[in-house]
């Protein structure tokens, strides 16, 4: 069983169950629809302003959805004991990480295909090829990074406050870049292949180091 | 007197030295007035921080490497005391940006990184009282600490080529007359030797509270303990 | 050559002492019950022998090995039920077997061999959140034995097995050696010629002891 195989596996698993049971996605679709909705009264967005607003929403609700998705990643196989019967195969826990990683990535980008739409949908921003490219990007590292905490936390008392409380200073770096990027090609101001190079820079320095990381926060 | 006490004892009377330094030998900044006597604590502090978290860098990898309890305690007391100094910059920063900028707090850089560093390391502290005591928790700090170290500069760096884009109130340093660098660099220098003797005497700390707590140590063996309890043997 | 020897396990949970100085010698083959109240310290004992969890202090070699240096190499070799099945409710029998067939890097075949084995041919198909609970256990049994291991332990698999646990057990348990903790002596007696009894004391002062039975 090599690794590759093993991370696909678990993430067919991972993809199957919410196929089956549809708790998180539209759970999540639908906090992100409201996020919005609450968004347009709380900032009173009118077509002038929209686009400089628009990209801090849509970083502010996927920050949000990501820290649910992420951090159910882990906490369900927690509650089934099913973490420990993984572990006790001969299967690498970084292949396991990979492929939670993967699973609640995919959901998170499956949240994201409702959110762009509903942004340029709710506040005539424009949602090009760019802006995806950008949310793209900064989805992988961010699920790499909430997937190893939400690995660590799930082991632990009180995670929904741990959760955030670690996660969110290393996604700080993401928001920033991707808020950038998305603000660029949204037509403010520059930077645009600056910041899609922070962003994938971000990515692979983040990739590899939860990767290392993975067998000690997942390994008893 | 033991050791440790003779340590805190040096080590304060060194401070109060740089007091006097600060207050009687340094001239008063002609720009900003006696509040920016506070710069020479306020950035020593911020020294002492880093460097106490260096520390929990390099005992959370030899931890992770070796699982050498002393690693772990060493990281342990670098984490808390670097949150002191963190804690101590943040709040000298606030007193001090006040009557210089007018406003208690900016989103530039240096401010951002340092409130993201107390954030994470308040983070470690967390995970280490809530995890399991012992493998657990040693191991799962010391991510969180590497992680942490790995991630400011990282922040700050972001927010820096942010502002390029978003400029702000920027801080102007221009190069110290000598007395007052004279008088920063033997701030630094106390205030470091303070950060290492709080280390050291939290370190003892978290040595004796290992010893009573029974920590995880692998491959030690334990005798059985029934003889010296004298319970009687099982039928 | 012995398979399994255990020195001075002792395991702490703050300054609760769960297990106390346990040793234990198993050769090849034999069948060793654990016994002993709730509490008693059964389930620690059989996580560590396991390599699912590692103690306080003392060492373990299994099969030769330091088990807990080497644990990714012995765990091709040990079987494991845990208290709590430790499945997925919304994969079906079959689909649950195959996913661990997958890690454990066997043909899915063993699947649906296992499945024959513990008696769960006709529920194949069925989620296992609909699965009874006996049929949870005897699923979680089928999957400790996916990659035919050589150590087999099990913590109280009979819990929800009802009548005919003894002979389901036994065809598992055969050509294994098996470590089996249990509140029924009859089944233990009947499974294990060998015992080991666990006792906790009632002070915190006393040590839980060690005891061998023939």
């Amino acid at each position: 069983m090599n690794p590759v195989r093993v991370a696909l596996a678990v993430a067919r698993k991972d993809l199957r169950s919410e196929w089956r049971t549809r708790e998180l996605v539209p759970a999540l679709a639908q906090f992100i629809v409201l996020a919005l909705v609450i968004a347009n009264f709380g900032f009173q967005i009118d077509p002038h302003n929209a686009p400089s607003i628009a990209p801090g929403i849509l970083w502010l609700a996927l920050v949000f959805a990501g820290l649910v998705a992420f951090g159910r990643a882990f906490a369900a196989e927690r509650e089934q004991a099913t973490l420990e019967a993984m572990l006790m195969t001969p299967a690498s826990p970084v292949a396991l990480f990979a492929g939670k990683a993967l699973a609640s990535a995919a959901l998170l980008v499956l949240c994201e295909a409702v959110m762009l739409p509903a942004l340029a949908l709710f506040f005539g921003t424009q949602v090009s090829g760019e802006v995806v490219a950008a949310v793209l990007l900064a989805t992988i590292g961010m699920a790499a990074l909430g997937c190893l905490f939400a690995a660590m936390v799930a082991r632990i008392r009180a995670r929904e406050l741990l959760l955030p409380l670690l996660t969110l200073p290393l996604w700080i770096p993401f928001i920033v870049a991707g808020g950038q990027a998305v603000q660029s090609a949204m037509g403010l101001g520059g930077g645009y292949d600056e910041a899609i190079g922070l962003l994938i820079d971000l990515d692979i320095l983040f990739v590899v180091l939860t990767s290392l990381a993975a067998r000690f926060v997942l390994d008893e | 007197m033991n050791n440790y006490e003779k340590a805190a004892t040096g080590a304060v009377a060194l401070m109060l030295v740089a007091a006097g330094a600060i207050f009687l030998y340094a001239p008063t900044d002609a720009l900003q007035g006696p509040v920016q006597r506070i710069f020479y604590l306020h950035v020593s502090s911020a020294i002492a921080a880093f460097a106490s978290f260096a520390v929990v860098l390099v005992g959370g990898i030899v931890y992770l490497w070796r699982e050498s309890a002393a690693a772990d305690r060493l990281a342990r007391a670098g984490a808390l005391v670097g949150v002191v100094f963190t804690t101590v910059t943040l709040v000298m920063g606030m007193l001090w940006a006040k009557p210089v900028w007018g406003v208690f707090w900016t989103w530039d850089a240096r401010l951002t990184s340092t409130l993201v560093l107390w954030i994470i390391y308040a983070g470690y502290l967390l995970v280490r009282r809530l995890a399991e005591p012992g493998r657990q928790a040693a191991r799962f700090a010391a991510v969180v600490g590497i992680f942490g170290f790995i991630d400011v500069p990282i922040v700050y760096f972001s927010v820096t080529w942010w502002r390029t884009f978003h400029p702000g109130p920027v801080i102007v340093t221009d190069a110290l007359p000598a007395a007052m660098l004279g008088t920063f660099l033997l701030t630094m220098a106390c205030t470091l030797v303070l950060g290492a003797t709080m280390i050291a005497v939290r370190y003892r700390i978290e040595a004796l509270l290992d010893a009573r707590e029974r920590v995880s140590e692998p491959g030690v063996v334990v005798k059985a303990r029934g003889a010296e309890m004298g319970t009687e043997p099982v039928p | 050559m012995s398979i399994l020897v255990a020195n001075g396990l002792t395991q702490w949970y703050g300054s609760d002492p769960a297990l106390e100085g346990v040793d234990l010698v198993m050769d090849s083959g034999e069948h060793l019950a654990v016994l002993g109240e709730n509490g008693a310290g059964k389930t620690t004992l059989l996580r560590i022998l396991a390599t699912a969890a590692r103690p306080t202090s003392g060492q373990l070699e299994i099969l030769g090995l330091d088990a807990f240096r080497e644990r990714a190499r012995l765990r091709r070799r040990i079987g494991f039920v845990a208290h709590s099945p430790g499945l997925y409710p919304a994969l079906t029998a079959t689909e649950n077997l195959e996913f661990f067939c997958d890690l454990y890097g066997v043909s899915r075949s063993r699947a649906a061999e296992t499945l024959e084995m513990v008696g769960l041919r006709e529920v194949a198909h069925r989620r296992a959140a609909r699965l009874s609970r006996g049929m949870q256990q005897r699923l979680a049994i089928a999957r400790a034995v996916l990659h035919d291991p050589r150590l087999l332990v099990l913590d109280e698999p009979d819990a929800s097995l009802g009548s005919d646990a003894g002979d389901l057990l036994a065809g598992i348990m055969a050509g294994r050696t098996v470590i089996l903790a249990t509140h029924d002596h009859a089944l233990a007696s009947r499974l294990c010629p060998r015992s080991l009894v666990l006792r906790h004391g009632r002070s915190a002062g006393t040590p839980t002891r060690l005891h061998v039975v023939k």
